[in-house]
């Protein structure tokens, strides 16, 4: 199976993301500490806010795409039978993209509101 | 000095177990001194040993859970009990000597030599003393092993990942003007295996006798092959 699987892609991908996912938390943290939005009309206004619900969604992409390559070095480097590695790469594979459609769901929801 | 040695023999023991032995130590002395010792103490004692002047490579061990040239280690320099054991992750020929076949693999497999293209001049390729700095830190490898075998990335897949000590060969030849296969070395080196299987763990560059920078070797073919894929 790793054939065809990439390195320096993945390799390249982690980084990226790396970088998106420490600036957006920057972020977060800082909208948290000083421009928290009151109470739940104002979260949802502000989840719901074109550039802030494009950022989150890409914010959740780039947070799940880190995950499956940090995950798929763990299972590289650890789990050497070719098919409990295949199954545990699907099932988190799979569950990952539960969670990134959750979200999306979650964000179109609050944008259609 | 106390010293606690790994001790193996394939047709007799089911697995290794450690041995004591009592050295007198001298001035000066160094760690293959203390294992010269021990062999006269007990002549079926097996390790590898060869210059003892830190030159060959050859008697890399185990020393206290680091990897060292026993020929360049001075004994006052050690925590007793002194425990020695082989390379780790290695199959064990005997007592310290492991089997290193996959070691030298990883090595062939990078292409340890100049690649040109070019029709060979009648003299020497030309390299400016610039270009030939590059090389420094790198050619000074003497394979002694300490870096590999202390690499957890080559303990899991020592089969499929290079290695740091395969890998700072590998950006020797990349890193040369005079040599003419970077593309194809570096297509070589693609695949989430040969290469990047490192995690920067770092234990190559702090085990190294030679005080060379694997890690940064690996990172320089991955910036590389990065600034040629954009």
């Amino acid at each position: 199976m790793s054939r065809k699987a990439s390195g320096l892609k993945a390799w390249a991908l982690q980084r990226l993301t790396a970088v998106y996912v420490g600036l957006f938390s920057l972020y977060l943290l800082l909208v948290l500490l000083f421009a928290a939005p009151d109470g739940y009309a104002a979260w949802r206004a502000w989840l719901g806010g074109p550039l802030v619900s494009v950022a989150m969604l890409l914010f959740v992409l780039a947070v799940l795409l880190h995950a499956w390559i940090g995950v798929r070095d763990v299972l590289i480097d650890y789990v050497h039978p070719i098919a409990i590695r295949a199954a545990l790469l699907g099932a988190i594979g799979l569950a990952l993209v539960a969670l990134g459609l959750w979200a999306a769901q979650a964000l179109i929801l609050v944008r259609l509101a | 000095m106390k010293f606690l040695v790994s001790r193996f023999n394939p047709d007799a023991d089911a697995r290794p177990y450690m041995q004591a032995f009592e050295v007198q130590v001298q001035r000066g002395m160094m760690l293959r001194d203390a294992l010269l010792e021990i062999k006269r103490l007990d002549e079926s004692f097996a390790f590898r040993h060869s210059c003892g002047e830190g030159v060959c490579g050859s008697d890399g061990v185990n020393v206290n859970g680091t990897n060292k040239l026993a020929c360049i280690t001075p004994v006052s320099e050690l925590k007793e009990p002194v425990e020695i054991r082989p390379f780790p992750g290695r199959p064990i020929i005997r007592d310290l000597v492991v089997d290193m076949t996959q070691f030298y693999q990883q090595y062939k497999a990078v292409k340890p030599w100049l690649v040109r293209n070019d029709p060979m001049p009648e003299q020497e390729i030309l390299q400016s003393p610039k270009d030939r700095d590059r090389l420094d830190g790198l050619y000074e490898c003497i394979m002694c092993g300490c870096c590999s075998t202390a690499c957890p990335s080559f303990w899991w897949n020592p089969e499929k990942f290079h290695g740091p000590q395969a890998l700072l060969a590998a950006w020797r030849f990349l890193a040369d003007t005079r040599d003419q296969a970077t593309d194809e070395r570096l297509d070589a080196l693609e695949g989430p295996y040969k290469l990047f299987r490192c995690h920067t763990i770092m234990n190559c560059v702090e085990v190294c006798p030679k005080g060379l920078n694997p890690t940064q070797a690996i990172g320089h073919i991955k910036n590389l092959m990065l600034k040629n894929a954009v």
